[in-house]
Order: structure tokens, then C-alpha cells, then sequence
């Protein structure tokens, strides 16, 4: 095997707040790994208001701003105009939001610094769900998922919003994936990212133990299976036009990836069965995109 | 490290909640119910070499490209790698955990590659400075004399190595064809064993030459004669003139290459003394063919060996039996049964048993009979304690008689080199061990590789360092999500046509490129080789870069005992464990 | 240099003149115009601000909360529903001490749609910890912004300038703008308390533990409490230079008068002639601008209201349930007085509804004849 090279440098710090296993941690300590001390990163509500620590301590090794949970987009917007008056075009400005503060609640300040273009860096750390208020269902919460807005006698009855397309869609310059089963890929996208100027969109998937109801030492290996099951897969798209699909070689169906997940444990055959019909459908409709 | 910060009133706080510490004071580790830890485990290879190479640890390092330590580690447990290299059985690679992904890695040709790469740099183990008053005296220069008089010299002991032929090396040398073990790959290593200042004295044959009682002034003895008498088939004629012993034909094409045999020769058995005798003959320019009474299947001999046979041109006809040995036209005429295979006997094979009425003849030259060899006890010194054909030791290696302790094919059934080196290996042990009035048997239990018999001397001389967990490591311990298939690499061999004009060595060594793609195939199990997945994904930072040989190690101040390090190890390296209360 | 013009336009006067460096909005009528004079200023060269042309006036207001924290002087303008979308920023504005200022032109809150002159927008902004000044006029427009930059700056609190709808912002009238170097002695550049500085990171806004929370919101109230000082120190200075100020509050017309009349905004203005007429009439009546809403001048009202026995105050605002909010602060604020004067709470010119000469004489006249208000809510100019 190859050995997985990552930064050296850490710029979280210890004593965080994450629960045991968080993937979400290990996406900011990568993250942080990545984009270098040079970087002031907004915080939308999210676990990463709480998780860095309380009042008066802080592990967050960057400048971090925390703000309005509507407002990441456009908080960041504002400290980079405040950088570029200063005559400052080298520090980067980064925003660090949940899916709710990205598929949701901060869509709408989001699609409007994407359309601007503003020169930022919006990265969504993904656990599929409101898991800092106790695991309630967003928009990115996955079909048939329990969570506990959408209880097993009713799970989630629609499938996850595709914020990449519409990312892709304000013709951005950058939007990726990216995970934690893949270390360099995910550095790679961001330092890449932190080379374009204007709006770059990462779309940061990280596993939740208690959000998602599985083992805490999991969290990288289902990862994996998201994207070798496809129900998250890597890519990247440029200017909204060009895509690169990172394929993984090891396909597995997408059962593999639900059967690790209490989440999915109420999941019956059929429900398995459709599942895997939608997962199908988006890859096909994602090779559509990246084909036309 | 930070410390908590108070205030003692509202105008000690700033005007903001910037702030102003950080989070180091905050011990997450007082959240952790299960404890990680770097435990190396035992790699099924190693616990399956007879003569206990650290296998995972040499091929690392092969892979960073440090040959020199390789050939370091491997000459710790065993100074044959030039020898092991290109004729053990290499059980290694059917235990390999790479052979339930996709192929085992080929073991044998890395330690060739190791080997071949010391040669070259003309790397030598290096003299035992200073001598212990102990002598010990060894009888027979074969893999296990040697092997016991290596160890023993670097345990500093006095050591003569006592040989009835006149070259040493026993079987190495008189028993394997130099096409599979050029004569100079033997030499070079026998010569490195004698350069730590072993004294072998050959032309001096025990029982003719030697008694034990001769051997009064060394504290013990070694006794390795192995076994050189080849087996009868006790079947008329088969003592008569034209009918030779395999062994004894080896021997003799070994040491001069020249032999008077006739064009059509008939080797019977199926075993590697049947594939080097055919193909020995081969390369004299003669007709081989093999008759084996049971199938292809339950050949004893190598795959390879048999392969390479039949490449070679060597006929081989199966589930045929000779009953009788005769003569027509001057020629031997052998009379066979053909026969077929019923259920299976208490060696795991199906039984041959004749077919009524199916009497064949199959002329031939010569007639060479190679099924089996076994131990000469007519010389042997009185007291040593004999069953089934072999001498009988103890747990602790002794013999019978005080201070004699024996190794080698002459106390096993098992005789391949790899298992005669183990057993030298042990021999020497024991015999440290009882002449440091320790307990041998103790000694050697605790440095069995696994659950052994495989036997570890390194940690036998470094009792204060780390030693493994005897578990062997189970290809479900292993994460595969890190290794992507990979061929096998091989070495590559000469064209047939090349091959059977002489008794140039058939396979060359790998060249460093592709023994550095074959090393980075091991998957290095049970043992940490600085991967560091564990650190890369450690959500809470806590795996520390630590400079000596353990290069990871866990902050048990802030581990949460998640265990993505013990889940993202990818050779089981890692272990959990509930935290103590 | 008099120029004519609109009170948006002196908005955007004031914006150049005090340097701010970025600029966030989002249009809304009637503040509509201010935007689009900026952007034509920034689109001309004359003005070197970055203008975020947001989506929302959500994003305007933690746009400029990112700028600010970055260290910069930042400005905004809403009116109506755009200050009520911007609520839970105007509190992230004040809790992160971030000195924003913002004009809110004042119109009411739909439904039913409505764009005119009401102070309810505003008014139902107070308690989110904003300082709030209200300008009778043009020149006042100008000069406040220069004056609650300064003011912001120094207690660490955003203010909101707040004019009319239209009788204002739409409304041309003579104004004298001062120097660009005028204003830059007057007005130093911004330094953040506690600015960005990537080689010594910290976070902002960090989460506070009911340990520490109630004394940050302590200090809030201190530098609340700070603000009638600096304000005065600020105007004194400001009328030095310039030759104009205005207090907290203004008290005009009859000085011993047994009945005030409290009014803020644009009502301030006709009812100052009204009085004139009826001082001339020979009435004892006086007038009282209530300029700085919050903090609320109890001190300067209480010093300025000595020996009235009544006071009446129009409230182009309601609190629904309550009456006029200008009336029940005055109200709170006299209650532990030992002189507390009748007050008579008139709700008037909602939606825009013009607050006439003869509105505000009735308003005076009930006042005088009656020795208390019948009802907790004298609507004025109601069709009942």
C-alpha cells in the first residue's frame, strides 16, 4: 500500500468537543491540515460552534469567526471584502457550515455568494442531518433514513437534495467531493481549491456515530463504502461544466454501506430495493452531467 | 500546556467572547471505555518458516529499499538466505494472508533478492569477538550442523564442526542438483559461518574416525548426520547391477557432473529426489522418466519442481507400481502394475491399489530408485534413543546421553533444509541454555514464533525487548481496503532449450525494482511498519509521532477510544482493549 | 458646500464623507434610492467602498458583521421589512460589539403592503441592543452619520440613523456637506478592539456557558450607559467644528411651560411651528425633540421637563396591545421621578398618514383641558 501523506501541522487543537469517532473531526483536522494557519474560517451553527469548545477556549488553531446560523455564505463575504479593502489577497477565507446551514437554512445566502462569485471557499461538512439539535431530518438527510423527525414508522419519504448540481449550476469555478476514507483526494481538492479565486464549493462527507446509530471506529470505513456503494460519489466539476469523476474500481451495493447503520436497520427488502434504484438513478444521472 | 482560565470579576473578562486559550487543559481521554494500543502480532509466514525468519520484518525492510538491514535480520535467525532462497518449500507462502486477496508474495525470491544483494556487497556476519571457554562439538556440516554451529559461534562459543565427506554442506551440497543451488551460493554461505571462526574439520566420519568418548573435552555435541540411506523398494532385481540409488546417483552427478548412464533412464517415486535425479539426467543429455503409483496429486515433490520436470522434457507416468526388476536385451525391464486410487490413508492420500491383470514392462538403461531416504544408525553412538526411524530428543533438544543433544533429518520426517536450519537453530539453544545451567525446554517455549514449532533466537538474545503477541494474524484481522491487487512478482527463469544443456542455476534474482514491487505486496501483518493511517485518521489528534522504533504511539490524555485506528490499521497492528475502570 | 438635496442622497453624502469601506444592501422602497446613489458613486470611482450586493437583507447585515470583525468601518440601510428580516443579525451586530451603521428609513409593516412613513420598523428593533437616533431633517441626516460613526466606535455599539419615508428620503432641501477634510479631522479611521490577525488566530463569537454569558450582556448596558456621555462629548465637538449639534433631546418654545409637547422625526419640524404660534397665542406651551431613542435620555428628558405638569407625545408608531412606544418609555422613564407629569399618549400618522398643523394642535388642546388622558391611547386622526 501507499502510505497516506497529510500535512503535518495541526490546527485543531486538542480537547475538542467531538463525540468518540466523529468523522466530521477527522474531516476539520484534515481540513485544517490542508488549508494552513493562513485561512480565517466562518462557523454557521453547527456541532462546530460547540465542538471547538466553550467560552473562554478555543481549538481551533485559525482565526475562526462564528456566526448567524443562516449566514455563512455571506458572513464570509463581508470578511473577505474586509481583507481585500485591507490590501490582504493571501489569507484565505473558508466557511465551515453543516448540511442544514448549506442544503437548508443557509441555501439562500450561499446561492447568492455563488452568484456573486465571491472569492471564498464554502466547504459543507455533510453528517445528513440536524445532529447538533439531537438528529432531526434536513434536506440532506438520506431516503427511508430514520431520524428522529422522521421515525421508522414514517422515514425520510425523499431523497437527498443534490446541492452539488445546484453548486454546479451558479457555474462556479470549483465544486467537489470529498471524504474521509480518502484522505489525499480530499487535501488534493482543497488545496486545489485554495488555488482558484471565486466561489469554491466542497461538499464534505462525514459520518455521525451517534447521529447515524453505528460504531464509533466506523466512521472511516463507511465512509468508504458511501462511495464505493456510490451514494456519495467523488468528483469534481469545474465551471460548472467539467466533471471528473474520481471512479472507485471496488463497487459494492449500497446494502453493504446501509447494513453498518442503525439508522437503516428498519430498511425492509424492498426498501433496500429502492434504495439501491435511487442510488443508481443519481450515479446515472451524474454520468449524464459529466458526459454532456 | 494550557490551563484553565477564571475570573474573579466582570472586568477581568474582555468585551467580547474572543478567545483567549485553548482546549489542552480539557482531558478527553477521562471519556475512553475501550484503550487502543500498538501491539505487534505474529504474521502467519514467520510462524510457518521451520527455520523462524522474521519474515514480515526483512521484507520491510526491502521495501525501504535498507537491503543491508534485511539481510541483517534474516541472518539473525538463519545464515542461509542464498540457500532458503531458491530451495526451501517456502510453507511461508501457503500461510501467506496476501494469498486470500490475491496471490502470496513471493517470499523465497525476496530473501533470494536479500541474499544475492549481501553477495554482492561481499557482507559478512562478522567475527564473535571474544570467546567463551566452552567447547561444543558438531557432527555433520549439513543445513542443521551448520545452523547449530552459526548460532553457537555467535553465542561466542568454541565450535568444531565434525564432517565424514570431504567438502562440507551434507545434502546441500550432495543432494541438491546445482541448477536449483549453484555450488558458489553454498560455499559463500558456509564460508561466512566459518568466518565467525567455526572450525570444520572435514574426511572425519563418526563411528569410523570419531567416538563420543573422543569428543571428552567439548562440553556437548551436535549430532546432525541426517539420513543418506536411500529406501529399498523390496522388489526382485532390485539389487541387481543397472539399478542405482537415487541419492547416490545425485551425489555423484553433484560432485563430478560425470556419469556413466545409459540413453533411456527410469527414475521411480515422486518425490523432490525423483524431480533432481530426472532432471539432473536431463541435462546429461539422457531420457528421464518418472514412475509415480499414485496420480500428479499426491505427488510429494514441488509444484515448481514438477512443473520445471516437465517443461524440461521429463516423462512422468502415473499410478504405475513396479513389482519386478528384469532384464531383456540388455536393458532392465521393469515390470509394473498399473494401479488406482481409493480412499484416503492416514497421510491424507488416496491409496494406490493395484489393478488385477495389468501387468505392463517399461524398458530402460539404468533404473534409479528414489523413494525415500532414512538414517544410518549403525555408527550412531550407543544411548541415543530411537522410534520410527529416527532419533528420539527431548522438548529441550538432548538425545539421551548427557551433553548430546541432535537435530536434523537424522531426529525428523520432516527433511527439508527449512526445518533442519530450525532444528540446528533450537540445538543451539538448548545447548546455550543447558550450559548455562538455564532451562532449555522454558527457553524454548517462550521463543516459539506463534503457537511454534517455529523458533525465534532473536528474542532469545534480546529478552528485554519487545516480543509479539503469539497470535497469529487472520486474513479477517486485516483491512483490505488499503491494498489493491497486485501481481506476483517472479523470478524469471531460462529458456528450456538453455536450461538442459548444463547445470546452470535455472531462475536468476530479482532485480531491485521488482523486489521492491514484491516487498510492497506484504501486508506486513501484525506488525507496524509506519503506515500511519492511525494518525492520519485519528479524529481527536491523538496519535503521537514518537523517533524510535515504534514510530507511533496513542496520547492516552485526550484517545477517546473511538478505535477508527484499530479499525483503519491495516495489518492488525493495533489492538483494543476495555479501559480499566 | 450647500447642496440641494434628499435625505437619501445626504445618507450617501455621509457614507463618502466618513469613509466607510464596505458597503452591504439589499433595495428596499424608500430606502432604494441611497443604494443606488452609492453604487453609482462606487461605479463613477469618487467612492473606493466595496458595495456587497447581497440577496437578502439577512445577508446584508452578517455580511457587514464579517466586514467589521475583519476590522473595516461598514454601513447599511433598510427600511420596513428589511430591518425586521435583519432581526437576529441586529442582535449578532450588538453581542459581537461590532460598531455598524445602518439608516433605517422608517416605513410600516405590511400587511396590509404599506411603503410609508412609520416608525414601527424601528421602534420594534430596540431592544436588540442598537443605539437609535432620529433626524428631523436633511442636514441632520448627514451630520448624525458622521456623528455615529464616532459614537459607534467608541462604545463599541452599532447605531441605526433613522429618517422618514419620503418626507425625508425623497424630499430635496438644503444642505450643508462639509469637506472630506473637515470630516477626516473630525472622524479618525477605525481600530478594532480586537482585530484578525492570522499569525495570532482566535475565534470570535465563541459559544458562552451561563458562567459568563449574563456579564457579557452587562457590558452591553455599560457601554449603553456610556453613550449619553460620549454622545454629548461627540456633538459638542462636532457643533465646534461645524457649527451644529443637537443633544439628545431639544426642548424649544416657552421656556416655563406647563405643558410639553414630546415628538421625534419629521413631526418634530411642524410641530415646532405649531408651538411658535401658539407661544405667539400666549399658550404655555413647549416642545421637546426626542432625538436618541436608545438609550432612552431619561436624564436629559427629566432635566428638560421641569415644572411641566403635562406631557403629550405622538407616537407615529404602535405597540399593539400597548399604545405609542415613544409614550410608554417616557412613561417607564418617569416613574421612579418624583415629579411625574401626566402623559398623554397620542398615536397619530400611521402608514404615512400626514401628521398636520391642526393634528398637532388638537393634540396640545386636549392636552391642556384635560387633567388626564381618558384613554391609555389618544388616537389622533382616527376615523372612528
Amino acid at each position: 500500500m501507499n502510505k497516506i501523506k497529510v500535512p503535518i501541522t495541526e490546527n485543531l487543537g486538542h480537547g475538542h468537543l467531538a463525540c468518540a469517532g466523529c468523522g466530521a473531526a477527522i474531516s476539520m483536522r484534515l481540513t485544517l491540515k490542508a488549508l494552513g494557519e493562513k485561512t480565517i474560517m466562518v462557523f454557521p451553527a453547527s456541532c462546530w460552534s460547540i465542538v471547538p469548545g466553550f467560552w473562554p477556549y478555543s481549538s481551533y488553531r485559525i482565526t475562526a469567526v462564528h456566526a448567524g446560523f443562516v449566514t455563512g455564505a455571506a458572513t464570509a463575504s463581508g470578511v473577505r471584502a474586509a481583507l481585500d479593502v485591507r490590501g490582504d489577497d493571501e489569507t484565505l477565507v473558508a466557511v465551515w457550515a453543516g448540511d442544514g446551514g448549506t442544503f437548508d437554512i443557509g441555501l439562500q445566502a450561499l446561492s447568492g455568494a455563488a452568484e456573486r462569485n465571491e472569492n471564498l471557499l464554502y466547504i459543507c461538512n455533510d453528517n445528513e442531518g440536524y445532529m447538533n439539535t439531537g438528529t432531526q431530518r434536513s434536506s440532506a438527510t438520506p431516503l427511508l433514513a430514520w431520524t428522529t423527525t422522521t421515525p421508522v414508522m414514517q422515514p425520510k419519504e425523499n431523497p437527498k437534495k443534490d446541492i452539488m448540481a445546484i453548486m454546479a449550476d451558479h457555474h462556479i469555478p470549483y465544486a467537489a467531493t470529498a471524504t474521509i476514507a480518502y484522505p489525499e483526494d480530499l487535501i488534493r481538492k482543497l488545496e486545489k481549491a485554495k488555488g482558484i479565486r471565486g466561489t469554491r464549493f466542497i461538499h464534505l462527507f462525514s459520518p455521525c456515530p451517534p447521529g447515524w446509530k453505528m460504531a464509533s471506529e466506523q466512521s472511516v470505513k463507511i465512509s468508504r463504502l458511501a462511495v464505493r456503494s456510490r451514494i456519495f460519489p467523488l468528483y469534481e466539476i469545474e465551471n460548472g461544466r467539467d466533471y471528473t469523476i474520481q471512479e472507485e474500481q471496488r463497487v459494492v451495493p449500497v446494502r453493504e454501506y446501509l447494513k453498518l447503520q442503525g439508522r437503516f436497520s428498519h430498511l425492509t427488502e424492498k426498501d433496500i430495493e429502492i434504495t439501491q434504484a435511487n442510488v443508481d438513478d443519481t450515479w446515472e444521472r451524474l454520468l449524464r452531467r459529466a458526459r454532456c | 500546556m494550557s490551563k484553565q482560565i477564571t475570573f474573579k470579576s466582570v472586568s477581568e473578562m474582555p468585551m467580547i467572547s474572543v478567545s483567549l486559550g485553548d482546549m489542552d487543559w480539557n482531558k478527553t481521554g477521562t471519556w475512553r471505555t475501550q484503550r487502543p494500543f500498538y501491539e505487534d502480532k505474529t504474521p502467519p509466514c514467520s510462524a510457518a518458516c521451520p527455520a523462524g525468519n522474521d519474515i514480515v520484518a526483512f521484507i520491510q525492510k526491502i521495501a525501504q529499499e535498507d537491503f543491508e538491514g534485511a539481510w541483517n535480520i534474516i541472518k539473525e535467525e538463519n545464515p542461509f538466505p542464498g540457500v532458503c532462497g531458491r530451495v526451501c518449500f517456502h510453507p511461508c507462502e501457503s500461510k501467506c494472508n496476501r494469498g486470500s486477496f490475491d496471490e502470496p508474495v513471493a517470499i523465497h525470491a525476496l530473501e533470494r533478492f536479500v541474499a544475492d544483494f549481501a553477495f554482492r556487497l561481499n557482507k559478512k556476519t562478522g567475527k564473535a569477538r571474544e570467546k567463551r571457554k566452552e567447547k561444543v562439538a558438531i557432527i555433520g556440516s549439513g543445513p542443521a550442523g551448520m545452523s547449530c554451529a552459526y548460532h553457537l559461534a555467535r553465542l561466542h562459543y568454541d565450535v568444531t564442526v565434525f564432517e565424514s565427506f570431504s567438502l562440507a554442506g551434507g545434502m546441500l551440497r550432495m543432494g541438491i542438483p546445482s541448477y536449483r543451488l549453484p555450488k558458489n551460493i553454498l560455499d559463500r554461505e558456509l564460508s561466512d559461518i566459518e568466518a565467525l571462526g567455526v572450525d570444520i574439520r572435514t574426511g572425519v566420519s563418526l563411528g569410523e574416525d570419531l567416538r563420543l568418548e573422543d569428543l571428552k573435552d567439548y562440553q556437548a555435541v551436535f549430532i546432525s548426520t541426517g539420513a543418506h540411506r536411500s529406501r529399498g523398494l523390496h522388489i526382485p532385481g532390485e539389487k541387481e547391477k543397472g539399478v542405482l540409488s537415487g541419492l547416490d546417483l545425485l551425489k555423484k552427478i553433484n560432485l563430478s557432473k560425470r556419469v556413466k548412464l545409459g540413453d533411456k533412464i527410469a527414475v521411480i517415486g515422486g518425490g523432490n529426489t525423483a524431480m533432481d535425479v530426472a532432471r539432473s539426467v536431463i541435462r546429461l543429455g539422457k531420457k528421464a522418466t518418472i514412475l509415480y503409483r499414485r496420480s500428479r496429486e499426491e505427488m510429494p515433490a514441488f509444484e515448481d519442481e514438477i512443473v520445471e520436470a516437465l517443461e524440461e522434457g521429463v516423462k512422468i507416468r502415473y499410478l504405475v507400481n513396479p513389482i519386478r526388476v528384469g532384464q531383456k536385451d540388455g536393458l532392465k525391464r521393469l515390470e509394473c502394475l498399473r494401479m488406482e486410487l481409493s480412499e484416503k490413508d492416514e497421510s491424507g492420500r488416496r491409496r494406490p491399489v493395484p489393478i488385477p491383470n495389468s501387468n505392463l514392462f517399461i524398458d530402460a538403461d539404468h533404473v534409479v530408485i528414489a523413494a525415500g531416504e532414512e538414517i544410518e544408525a549403525s555408527f550412531l553412538p550407543e544411548g541415543l534413543e530411537k522410534k520410527e526411524g529416527i532419533v528420539l530428543t527431548q522438548r529441550d533438544g538432548s538425545a539421551g546421553i548427557k551433553g548430546v543433544f541432535a537435530g536434523g533429518d537424522l531426529t525428523s520426517n520432516q527433511r527439508t533444509i527449512a526445518h533442519a536450519i530450525g532444528s540446528g537453530k533450537k540445538g543451539a539453544m538448548a545447548i546455550d541454555a543447558f550450559l548455562k545451567g538455564k532451562d532449555a525446554e522454558g527457553a524454548i517455549i517462550q521463543n516459539l514464533i506463534g503457537e511454534g514449532p517455529s523458533l525465534s533466537i532473536w528474542g532469545y538474545l534480546h529478552p528485554d525487548e519487545r516480543t509479539r503477541n503469539p497470535q497469529i494474524v487472520k486474513f479477517e484481522e486485516l483491512n483490505m481496503d488499503y491494498f489493491e491487487p497486485a501481481k506476483r512478482q517472479q523470478e524469471s527463469k531460462s529458456a528450456v532449450k538453455e536450461r538442459i544443456k548444463g547445470f546452470k542455476e535455472v531462475s536468476s534474482t530479482l532485480s531491485e525494482g521488482v523486489a521492491l514491487d514484491e516487498a510492497e505486496r506484504c501486508f506486513s501483518c501484525g506488525t507496524c511498519n509506519e503506515c500511519e493511517n492511525c494518525y492520519v485518521f485519528c479524529p481527536d489528534g491523538s496519535i503521537l509521532k514518537r523517533e524510535e522504533l515504534f514510530s507511533h504511539q496513542v496520547d492516552y490524555d485526550y484517545c477517546k477510544g473511538c478505535g477508527i485506528c484499530f479499525t483503519e490499521c491495516p495489518r492488525g497492528a493495533i489492538s483494543l482493549k476495555e479501559e480499566a475502570k | 458646500m450647500k447642496r440641494v438635496i434628499t435625505g437619501n442622497q445626504a445618507v450617501a453624502y455621509g457614507v463618502i464623507l466618513s469613509r466607510v469601506d464596505v458597503v452591504s444592501a439589499y433595495p428596499i422602497t424608500p430606502q432604494t434610492t441611497i443604494v443606488e446613489e452609492l453604487s453609482e458613486l462606487i461605479a463613477s470611482g469618487r467612492l473606493k467602498t466595496r458595495f456587497l450586493k447581497v440577496e437578502s437583507e439577512h445577508s446584508a447585515m452578517a455580511a457587514l458583521i464579517g466586514a467589521s470583525t475583519g476590522g473595516v468601518r461598514c454601513f447599511t440601510a433598510t427600511s420596513s421589512h428589511g430591518l425586521a428580516y435583519m432581526h437576529e443579525m441586529l442582535h449578532w451586530a450588538s453581542g459581537a460589539r461590532l460598531p455598524i451603521v445602518m439608516v433605517n428609513v422608517n416605513r410600516a409593516i405590511g400587511p396590509p403592503w404599506n411603503i410609508w412613513s412609520d416608525q414601527s420598523d424601528s421602534l420594534s428593533q430596540r431592544d436588540t441592543g442598537w443605539i437609535q437616533l432620529y433626524c428631523e431633517n436633511n442636514q441632520e441626516v448627514l451630520d448624525t452619520i458622521l456623528q455615529a460613526y464616532l459614537i459607534a466606535e467608541k462604545v463599541k455599539l452599532p447605531v441605526m440613523v433613522v429618517l422618514d419615508a419620503f418626507v425625508l428620503s425623497h424630499t430635496s432641501e438644503p444642505v450643508e456637506v462639509p469637506s472630506m477634510e473637515e470630516v477626516d479631522s473630525f472622524l479618525p479611521p477605525f481600530c478594532p478592539d480586537y482585530p484578525i490577525d492570522t499569525q495570532e488566530p482566535r475565534a470570535y463569537s465563541v459559544i458562552t456557558m451561563p458562567e459568563h454569558f449574563m456579564e457579557f450582556r452587562y457590558k452591553i448596558q455599560k457601554a449603553m450607559e456610556e453613550v449619553p456621555d460620549v454622545s454629548k462629548k461627540v456633538d459638542d465637538e462636532f457643533r465646534s467644528r461645524f457649527g451644529r449639534g443637537y443633544g439628545a433631546i431639544e426642548r424649544y418654545g416657552k421656556e416655563e411651560a406647563e405643558v410639553l409637547l414630546m415628538t421625534s422625526g419629521t413631526v418634530t419640524s411642524t410641530s415646532r411651528t405649531v408651538i411658535r404660534k401658539l407661544n405667539e397665542d400666549g399658550l404655555s406651551v413647549a416642545g421637546l425633540k426626542i432625538k436618541r431613542f436608545r438609550p432612552f435620555p431619561s436624564e436629559e428628558i427629566y432635566g428638560a421637563i421641569k415644572g411641566a405638569k403635562k406631557l403629550a407625545v405622538i407616537d407615529r408608531n404602535l405597540s399593539a396591545g400597548v399604545g405609542g412606544i415613544f409614550a410608554q418609555e417616557l412613561r417607564a422613564s418617569l416613574y421612579p421621578r418624583e415629579e411625574r407629569p401626566q402623559v398623554f399618549g397620542f398615536v397619530s400618522g400611521l402608514g404615512g398618514r400626514d401628521i398636520t398643523p391642526e393634528l398637532i394642535g388638537q393634540a396640545i388642546q386636549y392636552t391642556v383641558e384635560h387633567p388626564q388622558p381618558e384613554e391609555e391611547i389618544l388616537w389622533l386622526g382616527l376615523k372612528r
